[in-house]
Formats: C-alpha cells, sequence, structure tokens
C-alpha cells in the first residue's frame, strides 16, 4: 500500500474546521492565532523602532538630519528628466531636513485609533442585539477611516525631502538616516493600513451576507485584537519620532 | 559520573576517561604551539594562553561523555534478535543532575573569570601609545603615523612599545588583522575603531583582511615588522614625505 | 458516531475544491514567470531609468511579481479572498484541500494534510540540502590547492554565499518541517494541524523563497557572504535584491509556520495529554517556533532596509549618508543567533525521542531536558552581539555578551547529560537512528567546546573570521545536526512510508559522512589556527595541507551523502515492510496505522500516563 491511497475513515472532532467543532473550540484555537500573529508583528514594529533609535544614535558622520547636496521633492519622470538633462546643481550646501509634520504623523495615528474604536463600538453592538446586518456600518465606517490613513501616509512619504548631488549625467539621490527612518515606520504603517482596510471589507461584507451572524460574532473580535495592535503601535512610534528625532 | 547502583564495574568508564583525559591534555598542549602562528605581542601570547587553558579544561569533560558513551556501547548494547526488552525504568538521578549543572556552572564561571580578567587586562592602556592610522580600501591596507608624513603599505611598528591602531574604511567594511599580534578590529566606513597591544618581538608579522570585502578580499595582505625602537625612527625619518 | 463517509461509496471523484481543483506546483511556476515579467514590465515603465537605483528597482519589482505570481496559482489566495466575500470552504472544499481522494496529484498541491506536507517538506529539505551540496562540493574543489583554477573568484566569492544561505534554509527546515508537520499534531492527538490551510502556505512559501535564492546564481550572484553586511551587500549587482525578497518571503513562511505549530500544541492537545505528558520531540518543537517567531521579524526588517537602500536610495547601511553596517549587523544577528538554536533544538529533541524509544528507558530527566532547552531559548536571544566581538561597535558590551554567551555552555551540557543518562543502562537497539545518534553525541562535543572558545573575546580577536570559526559551525551544523535530522528520518521513515531506510546502506552512509567529518573540518580547524581567514578563494601556501585534506574529505563525505540518497530513494518502494510500529514506541504516531489514515485517528485517543514506559500496557489500543 502506497502512502498515495490514503482514504479519511473518521469523523474524528467533527472533521475539519468549521463542521460539527463547537463555535468556541474554533475561537479559543483562532484567537491563540491572532495573538502569535501580533506577537510577530510587535517584534517587526520592534525591529524598525530600533532601526530608528540606533540609527540616531550612531549618527554617522553627523547624517542624521543633515547631508551635503540639494534638497528636493522630485515625484515625476518628468521633474527627474529635467534636473537629470538641465541640472547643473553647482556646489552642494549642508541641508538640515528637520523633523516631518508631527500633525501628519499623530493624524494618521489619529484615523487608526478612531476606526479601532469604530470596529470595537460596532462589536459590541453586536454582541448585544445579535443583529449582523447592523454591524456592516461599522466595518464600512472603520474601513473608509483606514483608507484615508493610507492617503495621509502616502502624503507624509511625498513630504520627505529627497537629497541630490551630482551633475547632468551623474546625480544620485539619497536621504538622511532619519528620513530614511521615517519612510520605513510610515510605510509600515500605511501597509498595516491596507491590511486593516481589507479586514475591515470583509467583515463588512460577512456580516452583510449573514455570515458573520448573531452567534458567531467572535471573527469580528479576532479582527479587531489586531486592529487594536495597530492602533496601538501607531500611537507608540508616533510618540517615539515625534519626541525623540533632533540630535542636538 | 557516579551512578545510582554499584552492581557493575564501571571499569570501561574510567579507564576510557582516564585514557582520553590524558590524549586530550596532550593534545591540548601540543596543537595550539604546533598550529598557532608565532605570536609577538601581549594579546597574541594571551591567545595561545587561553587556547591552550580552555582545551586543558575541555579535556576531561568531553572525554567523560565519550568515555559514558564508550562504556554504552560495551556493554548496554542489545545483542539479541527482535526487539529489545525494557530496561530498568530510572526517570531521574537528583545527585546526577544537580553534580553535572554544579560542575558546569563552575567550568563556566571559571572560564568567565579567566576572560573578564583577560578582557580588562587587554583593555587597560598605558597612556602613551603609538598611534598607527590603519585605512582598508578595497585591497589594500594603508598605514598612516600621525604626527609625521609618512604613510605606508607596511606596517612597521616599535617593540616594546604599545601600538593603538585607529582603524577606518573607505569603502566598504573591512577586517584589520595583525595574526601576529592576536588582534583584530573591523575597518568601518565613517567610523574609527580602536585597538591596541604591545609588540613584544622582533620579526615579520602578517596583516590579513578578515571580513569578507569583496573581489579580491583573499589578496587584502600586508606585511610589516617589528624593529628596535632606533630603527623605527631611522625607518620614519627615512620614508619619503606622501601628501 | 459515523466512521465512514456517506459518499465514500458512492463517488470516485473528489467533490469540491473550486478554483483549487485547476492549481497545482506547475501552475504556480506558470503564473510565477508570468507575473515576474509582468512586475519586469511594469518597472521598467515606472521608474526612472538613469537613476542609479534602476535596476534594483526592476530586478525586486520582477521579484515580487515571481511570488505573488506563484502564490495566484498554487492558490495561496483563494482562501482569503473567499474570507473577503463570505464564501467559506464547505466540507467537500476541506476534503478537496486536504487530498481527499487525489492520490499522489495532492502532493504537488496546496494540500493542507499535514501529512502530506510533511512529506513534501522532506522533498524540498532534501533538494536545498542537494543544492547546497554541490555548491560546497565546488567550494572544496576550488580550496584543494592554493590559487584560482576551478572557479575564478567572483564566482567563488558567489558560492561561498549561496551555499551558506540555502544550507541554512535547509537545516532550518530539516527536521522540524518533515516531523513538526508529520508528526507533532499526531503525537499530541490531533486529526491535523491548529490551522491546516497555513500548513500549505508555510511550506510553498518556501519554495518561492528556494526557488528564487536559487535563481540568484543566474542573476550575477551573491558575492558578498551570507550574512549580507550592510556595506558590502549594497555594492553587489541584482542577485541581492533577489535574495532580500527571498528572505523576506522566507521569513513570511517561518512565522506561518511558528504560528501553527505553536497553537497546535496549545490548543489541540487530546484529552488528557498535559503538559508533563507531552512527548519531549513535542516540547522541542513548540520551544523552537516560539523563539523563531521571535526571531525572523528581525531579518525581515534588516532585508528590508536593504532593500529600501538599493532601490529608493535611502542610507539605513550606507555611511556617506548616516547609515551604518552595524545596524545590519545587529539586526541580523539578532535573528541569527536565536536561528542556530531554532535549528539545533528540534534536532537535539528528535534525537531525545529517539535515545529513549532506542534504549527501551524513559527519556532520563525529562523536566531537566525541557528546562535546558527552554533556558537555551531565553539566553539566544540575549547572545547576539558575541557574532560582533570584533566589530568594534561596542567595545564596553564584550563582557556582557561573553557572560551571557558562555552561560549558554550551560544548558548545552545538559543535553549531553539527558542523551547519555537514557541511554546509560538501557538495553541499546543498535538501529540506524541509534547509531547517527552517537555519531552527534561525538560531533557536538567538538562543536560545542569550540564555541566557547570563540566566546572568549581575547580569543576571538585571533579565530574570528578564520577558518576556525568555520570548521566550529560545520562541526554544529553538519556534524551535529545533520546527523540528528539523518537519524530523525530513519526514525520516522517507517511511519511514513511503511519500509524500513535501508539498514546496510544506512551504516555505510554513516561511516562514510561521519569520518568525512573528521577529516574535513577538523583538518579545518588547524587551517583556521594557522591563521587562514575565511570566504578566501585563494589562500598561502602556509594553508595547503589543511585544505587538501580537508578536500579530500570533503568527497568522503559527499559518497557517503550520495549512499544515503540512494538508500532513500531504493527504501522508499522497496524497502522491507515495518508495520506500524516497527520500534515498539509508545508515542501516538506509532499507535496508528501507516500509512496513516487522514484526520490520524478513528477515535479520539486519550491519555493517561506519559509514553515513557516500557515493559508495561501500551495506551490507546
Amino acid at each position: 500500500m502506497s502512502i498515495a491511497d490514503i482514504e479519511p475513515q473518521s469523523e474524528m472532532h467533527g472533521g475539519t474546521p468549521g463542521h460539527h467543532e463547537s463555535p468556541e473550540k474554533v475561537d479559543a484555537r483562532q484567537r491563540v492565532g491572532i495573538w502569535l500573529f501580533i506577537g510577530a508583528d510587535v517584534v517587526t514594529v520592534a525591529a524598525l523602532l530600533f532601526t530608528y533609535l540606533y540609527l540616531r544614535g550612531v549618527d554617522t558622520a553627523g547624517h542624521w538630519m543633515s547631508m551635503v547636496g540639494f534638497p528636493g521633492h522630485l515625484h515625476t519622470y518628468s521633474e527627474w528628466e529635467n534636473l537629470y538633462n538641465n541640472g547643473t546643481l553647482g556646489n552642494p550646501k549642508p541641508v538640515y531636513v528637520g523633523v516631518l509634520s508631527a500633525g501628519l504623523q499623530w493624524l494618521t495615528a489619529a484615523l487608526t485609533v478612531v476606526s479601532a474604536g469604530v470596529l470595537w463600538f460596532g462589536e459590541k453592538s453586536l454582541r448585544a442585539t445579535k443583529n449582523a446586518k447592523a454591524f456592516s456600518p461599522f466595518a464600512i465606517v472603520a474601513m473608509v477611516l483606514t483608507l484615508v490613513g493610507v492617503v495621509v501616509c502616502a502624503i507624509q512619504l511625498g513630504d520627505i525631502p529627497q537629497i541630490f548631488v551630482g551633475a547632468n549625467d551623474s546625480i544620485t539621490m539619497s536621504y538622511t538616516t532619519y528620513d530614511s527612518a521615517m519612510m520605513a515606520i510610515i510605510g509600515s504603517t500605511l501597509g498595516h493600513l491596507v491590511l486593516l482596510a481589507f479586514l475591515g471589507l470583509g467583515l463588512a461584507i460577512r456580516s452583510a451576507r449573514g455570515v458573520i451572524s448573531g452567534d458567531k460574532w467572535y471573527q469580528v473580535r479576532l479582527v479587531r485584537y489586531f486592529w487594536v495592535w495597530v492602533a496601538i503601535s501607531a500611537v507608540v512610534s508616533t510618540l517615539i519620532t515625534t519626541t525623540i528625532n533632533t540630535v542636538h | 559520573m557516579a551512578t545510582s547502583s554499584g552492581k557493575r564495574s564501571l571499569k570501561t568508564f574510567y579507564y576510557s576517561w582516564g585514557i582520553l583525559t590524558v590524549v586530550g591534555v596532550l593534545l591540548a598542549i601540543w596543537i595550539p604551539k604546533r598550529y598557532m602562528p608565532h605570536m609577538m605581542s601581549n594579546d597574541g601570547n594571551l591567545s595561545v594562553t587561553t587556547m591552550i587553558l580552555f582545551s586543558v579544561l575541555a579535556a576531561p569533560v568531553a572525554a567523560g561523555v565519550y568515555a559514558a558513551a564508550i562504556h554504552v556501547l560495551r556493554h548496554d548494547r542489545y545483542k539479541g534478535d527482535g526487539v529489545p526488552p525494557a530496561a530498568e525504568q530510572v526517570r531521574e538521578n537528583t545527585k546526577l543532575t544537580v553534580t553535572w549543572l554544579t560542575v558546569s556552572a563552575v567550568l563556566t564561571v571559571f572560564v568567565l573569570v579567566w576572560g573578564l580578567g583577560a578582557l580588562a587586562a587587554e583593555n587597560s592602556s598605558s597612556g602613551n601609545p603609538l598611534v598607527v592610522d590603519v585605512t582598508g580600501q578595497q585591497w589594500v591596507w594603508t598605514f598612516a603615523y600621525p604626527g609625521t608624513h609618512v604613510v605606508s603599505n607596511e606596517l612597521i611598528v616599535p617593540d616594546h612599545r604599545e601600538v593603538e591602531f585607529r582603524v577606518t574604511s573607505v569603502d566598504v567594511t573591512h577586517g584589520f588583522w595583525v595574526v601576529n599580534f592576536g588582534v583584530q578590529v573591523d575597518a568601518n566606513p565613517g567610523t574609527i575603531t580602536t585597538i591596541h597591544t604591545t609588540p613584544d618581538k622582533l620579526g615579520t608579522i602578517e596583516v590579513r583582511c578578515e571580513q569578507f570585502c569583496g573581489l579580491n578580499h583573499a589578496f587584502m595582505d600586508a606585511v610589516g615588522h617589528v624593529v628596535t625602537p632606533s630603527q623605527f625612527s631611522a625607518w620614519l625619518a627615512s620614508q619619503p614625505a606622501r601628501a | 458516531m459515523t466512521t465512514t463517509l456517506e459518499h465514500t461509496e458512492t463517488s470516485a471523484e473528489p467533490r469540491g475544491g473550486g478554483l483549487a481543483r485547476y492549481q497545482n506546483f506547475g501552475t504556480a511556476v506558470v503564473a510565477g514567470v508570468i507575473f515576474a515579467w509582468i512586475g519586469w514590465f511594469i518597472a521598467r515603465k515606472l521608474f526612472w531609468s538613469s537613476s542609479d537605483n534602476f535596476s534594483d528597482q526592476v530586478a525586486t519589482m520582477t521579484a515580487v511579481g515571481w511570488m505573488i505570481g506563484f502564490w495566484i496559482g498554487i492558490g495561496a489566495f483563494n482562501a482569503p479572498f473567499r474570507w473577503l466575500l463570505g464564501n467559506d470552504n464547505s466540507r467537500d472544499d476541506d476534503l478537496y484541500y486536504a487530498g481527499y481522494k487525489q492520490g499522489r496529484a495532492r502532493y504537488w498541491k496546496y494540500t493542507t494534510d499535514h501529512k502530506v506536507v510533511g512529506v513534501q517538506y522532506i522533498i524540498v529539505t532534501m533538494s536545498l540540502l542537494g543544492v547546497g551540496g554541490i555548491l560546497a562540493m565546488a567550494i572544496r574543489t576550488e580550496l584543494i590547492v592554493p590559487g584560482t583554477h576551478f572557479v575564478n573568484q567572483q564566482v567563488y566569492n558567489s558560492f561561498i554565499a549561496i551555499h551558506g544561505m540555502v544550507m541554512i534554509l535547509a537545516l532550518i527546515v530539516a527536521v522540524a518541517g518533515p516531523w513538526g508537520n508529520f508528526v507533532m499534531p499526531i503525537m499530541v492527538g490531533a486529526r491535523d494541524m491548529a490551522f491546516p490551510r497555513l500548513n500549505a502556505l508555510s511550506l510553498w512559501t518556501l519554495v518561492s523563497a528556494a526557488v528564487l535564492l536559487v535563481t540568484v546564481l543566474a542573476v550575477g550572484g551573491l558575492p558578498v557572504g551570507w550574512v549580507v553586511l550592510g556595506t558590502i551587500a549594497d555594492q553587489a549587482g541584482v542577485g541581492m535584491d533577489f535574495f532580500a525578497m527571498a528572505i523576506v518571503v522566507f521569513t513570511v513562511s517561518t512565522t506561518v509556520a511558528s504560528i501553527n505549530l505553536i497553537t497546535t500544541v496549545i490548543t489541540m492537545r487530546t484529552k488528557g495529554m498535559t503538559l508533563d505528558r507531552l512527548p519531549i520531540f513535542v516540547w522541542g518543537t513548540i520551544i523552537t517556533a516560539v523563539l523563531a517567531l521571535y526571531a525572523f521579524p528581525f531579518f525581515f526588517v534588516a532585508e528590508l532596509n536593504q532593500l529600501l537602500d538599493r532601490t529608493a536610495s535611502t542610507s539605513f547601511y550606507i555611511a556617506a549618508g548616516g547609515g551604518t553596517s552595524w545596524l545590519q549587523a545587529n539586526l541580523f544577528w539578532l535573528m541569527g543567533h536565536p536561528e542556530v538554536y531554532v535549528i539545533l533544538i528540534p534536532a537535539v529533541a528528535a534525537l531525545f525521542e529517539i535515545s529513549s524509544t532506542m534504549a527501551r528507558k524513559p527519556l532520563f530527566s525529562y523536566r531537566t531536558a525541557v528546562g535546558a532547552m527552554v533556558a537555551l531559548s531565553g539566553l539566544s536571544a540575549l547572545v547576539w552581539a558575541h557574532h560582533m566581538f570584533t566589530s568594534g561597535w561596542a567595545p564596553t558590551l564584550g563582557g556582557p555578551f561573553m557572560v551571557t554567551t558562555e552561560l549558554i555552555s550551560i544548558p548545552t551540557g545538559i543535553f549531553f547529560l539527558v542523551l547519555v543518562g537514557t541511554l546509560w543502562r538501557g538495553n541499546v537497539w543498535m538501529k540506524l537512528p541509534t547509531i547517527w545518534m552517537f555519531g552527534f553525541i561525538f560531533n557536538f562535543i567538538i562543536g560545542g567546546v569550540t564555541g566557547i572558545y570563540l566566546s572568549d573575546v581575547p580569543l576571538d580577536e585571533q579565530l574570528h573570521g578564520t577558518m576556525f570559526v568555520t570548521a566550529h559551525f560545520h562541526y554544529i551544523f553538519v556534524g551535529s545536526v545533520l546527523f540528528g535530522a539523518i537519524a530523525a528520518l530513519a526514525y520516522w521513515f517507517p511511519k511514513v512510508t511503511g519500509r524500513y531506510l535501508d539498514e546496510r546502506m544506512g551504516r555505510y552512509s554513516f561511516w562514510l559522512v561521519f569520518i568525512g567529518v573528521q577529516i574535513t573540518f577538523g583538518a579545518m580547524f588547524l587551517s583556521g589556527l594557522k591563521g587562514m581567514p575565511r570566504r578566501d578563494a585563494s589562500y598561502s601556501l602556509a594553508f595547503e595541507h589543511t585544505n587538501f585534506i580537508s578536500t579530500l574529505g570533503a568527497y568522503i563525505i559527499m559518497s557517503g551523502m550520495l549512499v544515503l540518497l540512494g538508500a532513500v530513494i531504493t527504501s522508499w518502494r522497496r524497502g522491507e515492510p515495518s508495520g506500524p510500529n516497527p520500534w515498539h514506541a509508545n508515542t501516538l504516531e506509532w499507535q496508528v496505522p501507516t500509512p496513516v489514515p487522514l484526520e490520524n485517528f478513528l477515535e479520539e485517543p486519550v491519555i493517561t500516563q506519559d509514553p515513557y514506559h516500557y515493559g508495561e500496557e501500551l495506551v490507546g489500543q
């Protein structure tokens, strides 16, 4: 007999997940899973913040927030082409980039927190009223808020100043280490918000279709755990980057 | 290692342990001296001594484990056909475990104290070292002597005077290693790293790159000499001034 | 409770599955290539060709395209999108995904059955070992005499980095992949892993990352050393982008696998399986998974930063911009040191299991064994900078990291106590797994002791960056972990195939590999003591004798591994039949039939004692 010919012989535990297994059991298992996933994400965010703080601490050649060159904000190919073909950058000067907008950073964090709050509130109503269809709008609102957050992150990324050195055919671009680290942190927030938007949309559709029901509301809670973590990480990283930034 | 009952002979174990320990100690004393480079500084001597000491300490431990394995292979192998019957159902031997933990902790502490002491001795500086600026670049070492205009691709240092190497790189990370001095430190772009040592023998020294740095990493060597102080001054004076 | 399914007799065709009916490894590769081309095409249109990041941007987008396409083609996105739309899997869908009624085809698909995934991991591990082994032989052949004759320096420098990373990947999964997946759920009395779809995801993600890693050889290689130190890595060609993407994706695979393993052990143990009745291999698995969950995100961020440096001109590791390779080194080794214990612990835990069964005795000092593995993992998170003693990054931290590193020798020593204590006064059954275990004991002493030398900072200042380090970790990876992995293979082979791994060929292989290891890496210690740096394509005459001997030894290892490969291939189909419990062991996987049925158990087993009792009634059957 070969290992290829294996047929199921049992309905032990009611078979594969979701069938004949009590929702509480499935939920307990999935909760452990989501906590572990959050754990891995905590380490990831910690590594990003470590990167930020380490680079600031080392401040190699004093380049944390300053560099020698020309600042710019090129976003289109024609702008780049223009610089590349016609740019005579002349003598580079020391540039001090300064901190990125704390207001936009806090706005992103606030959007994440409020969307988490909306979701949590919706979850509470769902548990109380057992009305899954009424939950759907909460998920939609939460999703819209995260999408606004994505836009704010994109604006922040666009604000990060580039430093150019060189002339004509050999222009190179660089970022200070502060801006590099901020790019990574804001980019990570953006990525997390996109994931949240996906999850929010899924919850909205699932509750509208009745897959999430008054009894099977725990799926919302699982997503909420992760959502709240993302909100916390947004607040924590904003706190750090808005208070620990300049070197001198 | 003690066992719970003395009913069977542990001769194989003890004889093996004894023989292997003797062999191990002999190897421990011979191999480092035979194979390690000719050391010409205090740190180099320390590395050989440490190598020997740690090996001598490790010999009875390794020998003990091997002796136990040999004893098992000699006496506990099941020689029949089919499935061996169950053996005695011993799950713990608290005395043995505690002894083992204690011995390994004591050895660890000893090794640690030795290491921390050696580290402290190494880090202490005489206060008036000769400074040599070392620059690594793909794939060449350059040595400069601050206070003079001397820049050289050969490392010349005087005997019996602490030398402090200030190491940097102009491109990627290199590893500055003076093989006969037992010291090394990475050469990083944008920063200066430092090590120091005191040469104590005259002769030829070799510098190798020990941090992978690209295509010709394998050929990034330099040579040098430890010379007498007067020879050193003469050499400095004879070098052409370079910008 | 029904014991057979209603539709077993009525149809020969599997039902359900949806899109998955058409998806397999072939469609995954095709889709991967197509999307890689799309990524390449979009990148060339989107990015600025005069920028010096252009080639890296194109390469990265190509690699991203490959990953996305592969995942689409294998069916990894099916479940998330069905979740999004509220179309959860039906019972038929779940059965289809589990490989029901698909015969051999299920091994080529996104199959959720943990036993299928276990076998897939065996194949992937062997493939990675094969690729890494070929590269090893190329390296040793080059080093047989001084000078560069066989391959040029650039190729050699690339081979050593790819050899290193491929082997690391292979060893990370070598025991935890096949046996953590195949055996562990059965050992705890579960019907599958906690998240069966994550089984398949972690395996196929590994495959896509491995393909990308090996492709590096074709796009200019990776002549930067496997630790891809930030400064030199920045100089490398587009191979580095493929490498970094492979790593970024690989860490997803390990994170997903860790979540799955941990949740399975926590939530899916059967009735009566309390923590003190847990087989030691399961302890090893969950401890490893927790450590991996902690460690691999650092690697993810390390390589993400590298990709940003190369594609977006950031300055994480570029000194001219204010960055430092020390950041990369810290992030890398924050992962890298726990990683070697992620590699080691499953092999040791498997050997613990084997020692008890083969000695017909309980595991010696079960709680101490568990405690040692926990202590080892915990400490391993605190020692990472011992890889950076000579980097100059923080001279004052040399002392503290020396302390934590040397403390690790205490739990490591316990492993010997447990192994030898289990064998002592046993009735030791000298079968293939046992023999490889004795080889482990011999080699691990040498590997472990030489690690202590390196942990002494002053001595490390002489030995760091030499072949002494290389010999040390090869005694651990090849001499110890690989021996443990082969012992595990010989031990559980009958459970997977119903046949013994050929005893005679296995013994020939053992002696060849064992002797080869002593010759190759024993001589390598001497090369290092004499002062030969590592990663050298050529070396001075002083090192020619020891290198020549090392190369001879490598060929001996190679012949041994080829014999082993032959043994695996011939035994799989024509080996001596073993029955369901050839070793008369007590853990649950041996109490189920071979081949193991879908969902493993007819009735939920009830556990009343731990599996380390012999000469008493077996539990459960």
